[in-house]
This record gives structure tokens, C-alpha cells and sequence, in this order.
């Protein structure tokens, strides 16, 4: 067999090169900020801190599971043994340099979590798990420097402002003015859970990162930073996979060696 | 002499040698004689509900819910004398004293099921007429052995047939096959398409891997009814049939069993590639400059259904390690993602399944109304696209839920699932075909 080794994304380009390092499960991703359990829990707003898991379901212990041999295998996640809801947290991304495209967080997420759904929408990104399993990779992404805390949102509902110009103290637009900017702190502070409740003390989520630094780590291509028209590499790749699926649909037998 | 030279390893839901060499053909299912069994058991096998009929005509709500008669009830032990409904029936549809007619009496009476001969099928062109000659049978019956009077046979009627003719089908009949009635296919030749996975999963009693693979044989034996698995892509299915449905080669098996305990779904893109890489399906194509390989095939079908089994895999561990049912549509779209970005080759179904993904995510988490993936199935608007790889993996992954769900499949499915896994070529599908498969690997 000849020598293989995961290469997670194509393109030549530095945003190419940023998209693999994010989705090889391999990179450790920078931790910028500590965020404590309990304001994680307060800002997701599924339960008080402290509060009890509710479930959805017995345990699996007690429910007896159904004879099944990849059951018999497939170790559940501790969340789904307990039984936990499902719950989510969801992002928007603005499209000014964010770190992260939606794409970005399900290539991602699907490589580093188990267990998880992911869905991409234009505007938001939820990832959904079993409540205790979400808090572990909710407390990655909102720790690391795929968070930029003025264009990366935690927005449960009304999620608008991922296209939007970015305000006087370069924050991404939130019509539920869930965070703000403390101009004393120079820190971007949550005044509201990613359903806009008003939670009893605010919570910083630190400094946004210089504009330089957010154009050399983005995921994302952007005609007035690295244009995709210009990673070539990148661009023959999609029209590679554009051309397979096309004359693999007249016929299968054709494609060879392609 | 077989027309395509591939032969597989056959392996059971544990990944246990079952045979070796075996023609793909012997798995096709215009020559594997289980999966006609299965296709004609499909057809035969009506599920009644007793209790249901007994409890309608006691209330009178016939038709459907909240749909009440006032005044009219009738109340018969029905339930109570199953034997003797279950005797006459069979007598009512029998052609010949010692046909294939059988009608089992299943949880102490409350249900039915029967098997209408194959003769009365063979004597018309549509598959309905199981469900018809039963419901009309079990009237006669229910008339004949309880004395029901002519003012009273019309509530009988509606007990059995719910409000059809009004409506297409039998909206709150308490007869039940898994075909839905021929005005609901899509298309030609998606009858077999048009069962939802809370049935699938139901029937093979929530083991993953015979839901996967039942759901499989119907999904591909459909394709051959519709026209898509004849000519340039009759391989095509048959290698997705193989390799997804039914474990050959044990590739489903070993790539679940490789991440069972910490994988993710990219972990199985990752084994995926690798396994097609040793087995000499892919090989580099070439490097580009910024050091990333392409891959390529000489054989594409092959490279899809190892895909396709991949995906499988996939759902198995991503559904299975939350056991959740929601995840199958995200593991759609990304596994195809994934996969396409680490090797330059295209995904399941050539783009198909990424596709059916992103509608079934849009109608599956409540954005845009929809349900669970319980009541998706091949013929549904928003997951027909895929030409018989996506939906095996969503039974599997309904299989796989620990009950996340508000509808669960039992609710959804109702008593047919639950009845029709007394059957045991559907039950245990994987194991029949692959005897079948055996008993006639020489003749393919």
C-alpha cells in the first residue's frame, strides 16, 4: 500500500493552508481566554449552573438496549449514556475576516468531536450533542482562537448580522445587543444568553483580535484579502470534483484514471 | 457465466465469515432468490390490528381520528376470539386448500398478520391487492362469525377500511401493509421506496446493521424497477448493494469496529480511504505544489461503493456514539465533504447523497417543519435523490436512537413494524441473502 497520511484540504493558498490546520484534529487550537463552566452554562441558557442534567431518556443502563451488534461496539458518549438532552449552541460568523466560515465549523467539528450535528446555514452554524457533551466542545470553541469576540457571535435566535458592516468599536451588528463593547476593559462583554435572556452578571469574553492578526488566521477568502480566484490549486480542485460527479452521472464506466 | 467479474467475501452483522468468492450477481436481486422472497413477502404481508377494529367499532370512531360516529357501536369480542377470526380468514383467502396463505395470531390477538396467497397476487397487476383482500376478507369474516346485521355491516366496513373510498388510502383503517398505495409513489417504480425507516428499523427489531441492510435491498431492488440499475449502472447498484447493504467484505463492519471507541466521522473518512488505498481501489494520481495528493480509480462504481460503506460506517458511529437519530443528514453532507476534500474523488452517489443531505437536514430539525428521520423514506420529496445509498443509513441510524425523540419510531410506525418483524427473511434479511447468495454462487 503506498504511504498515506491525512491531508484534511487542498489549495496552495495561506487561507488553504489555515482551513487544514483548523480541521487537522492533530493542530491544538491556541487557547486565548478561560471562560469558566458555570458562564458557559449561562451563556448557552439550557440550564442553571449547578443544575441537574435532564434527560430525555433513561439511562442506557436502566433502558436495556436492543440486541444489536454495533450497539454492542460503539462506545455511547457519556452524555448519551446518561441519557441527556440534545441540546445546542450556534454561531454566526461575520463574513469580515471571522476566523471560521460556516463550512469551516462543520469540516471542523465533524474531524474533532464525536457524536455531534452540525448544520450550516448562510447566517449560523448550531452544533447540536447531549447536553454534557456540547458544554466539553463548546468550552473549545469559545476558548481558542477560532473565537474572535467582536465577528463571532453566540447567537441562539436572531442571528442577523454576519454581512453587515461592523460598527464604531468593530463588533459584528446583533439586533438583541446580546454583547457589547466595555471601551474600559477594551473587552467585548455578553450582557445576554445566545437567546437574548439578560443574564444576572456579565460575562467578558475578552479583547477583539487586531484586524492584521484576524487576516493572516481566517478561514475565509475575501476578494479584499486572499481572493479564491487567486489560489489556483484550490480552484482546479472544486472543478476536479465538479467534472467527476458530472460524467460519473452519463456514466461510471467512462471515468478512468482521471 | 456472470456478466461482471467482481466477487465478494460474505460476511453476518457481527462481521463473522460467512462464505468466500461469492459473484456479486448472487446478491443481485433479479437472480438471488431471497430477495425475491423478500420483495414478494413485501407484497403478501398485511398486518391487522384487532384491537384496533374492536375498539372502533366499539366507539364508533371510525376513519380517523376524532372522526365519531355518535349512536353507532358495535361491541364484539374480537380480540377474544382471534383464533377463530385468524381460522375463517385464512379460509375466506385461500384459493386452494394448501396454498401459501397464513394468518398468525401475534400479542394474545391484538394483531394479525397475514399472508395473502401469491396466487391472488399473480392473478392482478397491482400490489395492493394484499391489503385489499384482507381488509374485504376480514368484513366478511368479522360479518359471517359475529352475526352483524346489514344495518350494522357499513360500521365493519369502516373499522376495516377507515374512510377509504373518500380517501386515496385507508385513513384510519386497521389494515396495514408496508406499501403505501401506488397514487402516493413519486414516480414508476418507487413503490418499494416509499416505506418509512421507523417500519425499517422496527422490523429488523433495532439492529442496526439488518435495518441497514433491508432498507438497502428495497432501496436497490427499487432502482432496478425504476430504470437506474440497468446497463452502464447495473454494477453500480449492484457494488452499492454489496458493499453498503450488505457487509461485503466485511468493510462496514471493520471501519465501525476501527472507531468504535473514540472515533469521530472523521476518523472514518480517514479509515475509509485507507482501506480503499490497500485494497488497490484509489492510488495517487498525482502531487500539487502545495504537496496535496490527488487520488484516483480505475474503477469509479467500486470507488463508490466502498464510499458508500463508509458512509454507513459513518452514521453508525456518529448516530451510534450519541444514539441519536438526528445526526444521519449532517453525516451526509460532511462525510462527502470530507471524503472529496481528502482524496480529489467524488462522494456517494457522485454529489447525490451531499445533496439529499443538506433538504433532509432543512426538513429533519424543525426549520421548515418535516419530522424525525423515522419518517423519511426513498420516495419522500426531500430524500428521493439519492439513488439507494442515503436511506440504509438512515434506518440504521433510526435503529441506533435511545429514544431522543418526541414521535418515536414505534409511534410512527405503528402496528406494522412491529408485526412484520415476525417475519424472518425481513427480520434477519442479511443472513437469508447471503445463504441464498451461496446456494446459487455456482448457476450466477
Amino acid at each position: 500500500m503506498v504511504e498515506y497520511k491525512p491531508q484534511y484540504y487542498p489549495g496552495g493558498s495561506n487561507v488553504a493552508a489555515n482551513r487544514r490546520k483548523y480541521i487537522d484534529p492533530n493542530y491544538k487550537l491556541r487557547k486565548l481566554r478561560t471562560i469558566s463552566d458555570d458562564d458557559l452554562v449561562r451563556l448557552m441558557g439550557h440550564r442553571v449552573p449547578g443544575e441537574a442534567y435532564k434527560s430525555v431518556h433513561p439511562p442506557l443502563e436502566e433502558l436495556g438496549e436492543p440486541t444489536c451488534p454495533i450497539r454492542e461496539i460503539v462506545e455511547p458518549t457519556p452524555g448519551a449514556k446518561a441519557g441527556d438532552r440534545i441540546r445546542y449552541i450556534q454561531f454566526t460568523d461575520s463574513v469580515y475576516f471571522a476566523p471560521l466560515t460556516p463550512y469551516m465549523r462543520a469540516w471542523m467539528g465533524h474531524m474533532r468531536y464525536r457524536g455531534v450535528d452540525i448544520g450550516v446555514l448562510s447566517g449560523r452554524v448550531p452544533l447540536e450533542a447531549r447536553e454534557r457533551d456540547l458544554e466539553k466542545v463548546a468550552k473549545e470553541l469559545v476558548e481558542t482562537e477560532i473565537f474572535d469576540p467582536a465577528r463571532v457571535g453566540i447567537r441562539g435566535a436572531t442571528v442577523h448580522g454576519h454581512a453587515l458592516r461592523l460598527d464604531e468599536n468593530g463588533l459584528m451588528f446583533d439586533a438583541l445587543r446580546r454583547f457589547q463593547y466595555d471601551k474600559n476593559k477594551g473587552e467585548v462583554v455578553y450582557v445576554k444568553d445566545q437567546v437574548g435572556v439578560p443574564l444576572d452578571r456579565p460575562i467578558y469574553v475578552g479583547k477583539p483580535t487586531p484586524e492584521e492578526e484576524l487576516r493572516k488566521i481566517t478561514s475565509q477568502f475575501r476578494v479584499d484579502g486572499e481572493a479564491f480566484r487567486n489560489d489556483k490549486e484550490l480552484i482546479e480542485f472544486v472543478q476536479r470534483i465538479h467534472m467527476l460527479r458530472t460524467e460519473a452521472g452519463f456514466d461510471p464506466n467512462k471515468v478512468k484514471d482521471l | 457465466m456472470p456478466k461482471y467479474p467482481d466477487k465478494v467475501n460474505l460476511y453476518d452483522d457481527r462481521g463473522k465469515l460467512f462464505e468466500t468468492n461469492v459473484p456479486v450477481e448472487a446478491l443481485s436481486p433479479l437472480k438471488n432468490t431471497a430477495i425475491q422472497k423478500i420483495i414478494a413477502y413485501v407484497k403478501q404481508c398485511v398486518a391487522v390490528n384487532l384491537e384496533g377494529v374492536e375498539k372502533a367499532l366499539a366507539t364508533g370512531e371510525v376513519g380517523g381520528k376524532w372522526c365519531i360516529i355518535r349512536g353507532r357501536s358495535l361491541k364484539l369480542d374480537l380480540v377474544k376470539n382471534a383464533g377463530s377470526v385468524a381460522d375463517s380468514l385464512k379460509k375466506c383467502l385461500q384459493v386452494d386448500p394448501d396454498d401459501d396463505t397464513e394468518v398468525k395470531v401475534l400479542k394474545g390477538g391484538k394483531h394479525l398478520l397475514v399472508k395473502v396467497p401469491a396466487k391472488r397476487l399473480n392473478a392482478g397487476v397491482e400490489y395492493t391487492t394484499g391489503a385489499t383482500a384482507v381488509a374485504a376478507a376480514l368484513c366478511c369474516t368479522i360479518i359471517e362469525n359475529f352475526n352483524v346485521n346489514i344495518w350494522d355491516a357499513d360500521l365493519v366496513h369502516a373499522a376495516v377500511w377507515g374512510r377509504y373510498p373518500q380517501t386515496m388510502e385507508m385513513l384510519g383503517g386497521n389494515v396495514s401493509s408496508l406499501l403505501a398505495v401506488p397514487q402516493q409513489n413519486e414516480g414508476m417504480g418507487y413503490a418499494l421506496r416509499n416505506i418509512p425507516c421507523a417500519h425499517i428499523a422496527l422490523i429488523a427489531k433495532k439492529n442496526a446493521m439488518n435495518a441497514a441492510a433491508l432498507s438497502s435491498i428495497l432501496e436497490q431492488t427499487a432502482m432496478f424497477e425504476m430504470g437506474d440499475a440497468i446497463g452502464s449502472f447495473e454494477r453500480f447498484h449492484l457494488l452499492g448493494l454489496a458493499y453498503q447493504g450488505l457487509n461485503a467484505d466485511n468493510i462496514v463492519y471493520d471501519l465501525v469496529k476501527e472507531n468504535a471507541k473514540t472515533g469521530t466521522l472523521g476518523d472514518v473518512v480517514i479509515s475509509t480511504v485507507k482501506r480503499a488505498l490497500s485494497d488497490g481501489v484509489i492510488k495517487p494520481l498525482k502531487k500539487t505544489p502545495s504537496g496535496y495528493t490527488l487520488y484516483t480509480t480505475s474503477d469509479l462504481n467500486k470507488w463508490n461503493a466502498y464510499a458508500a460503506a463508509g458512509l454507513l460506517a459513518g452514521t453508525m458511529i456518529t448516530c451510534g456514539a450519541a444514539r441519536s437519530m438526528q445526526h444521519a443528514p449532517s453525516v451526509f453532507i460532511y462525510f462527502n465533504d470530507l471524503l472529496e476534500r481528502e482524496t480529489g474523488l467524488p462522494g456517494v452517489d457522485f454529489g447525490r447523497v451531499t445533496g439529499t443531505g443538506v433538504e433532509m437536514s432543512f426538513f429533519s430539525h424543525s426549520i421548515y417543519g418535516g419530522g424525525n428521520p423515522a419518517v423519511f423514506h426513498g420516495n419522500h420529496i426531500v430524500t428521493r435523490h439519492s439513488k439507494g445509498f442515503t436511506i440504509p443509513c438512515v434506518a440504521a441510524a433510526v435503529a441506533l436512537d435511545a429514544g431522543t425523540t418526541i414521535y418515536t419510531p414505534e409511534r410512527i410506525s405503528g402496528v406494522v413494524g412491529e408485526v412484520l418483524s415476525e417475519v424472518p427473511e425481513l427480520r434477519e434479511s442479511l443472513r437469508y441473502v447471503n445463504e441464498a447468495a451461496v446456494s446459487i454462487k455456482g448457476g450466477v
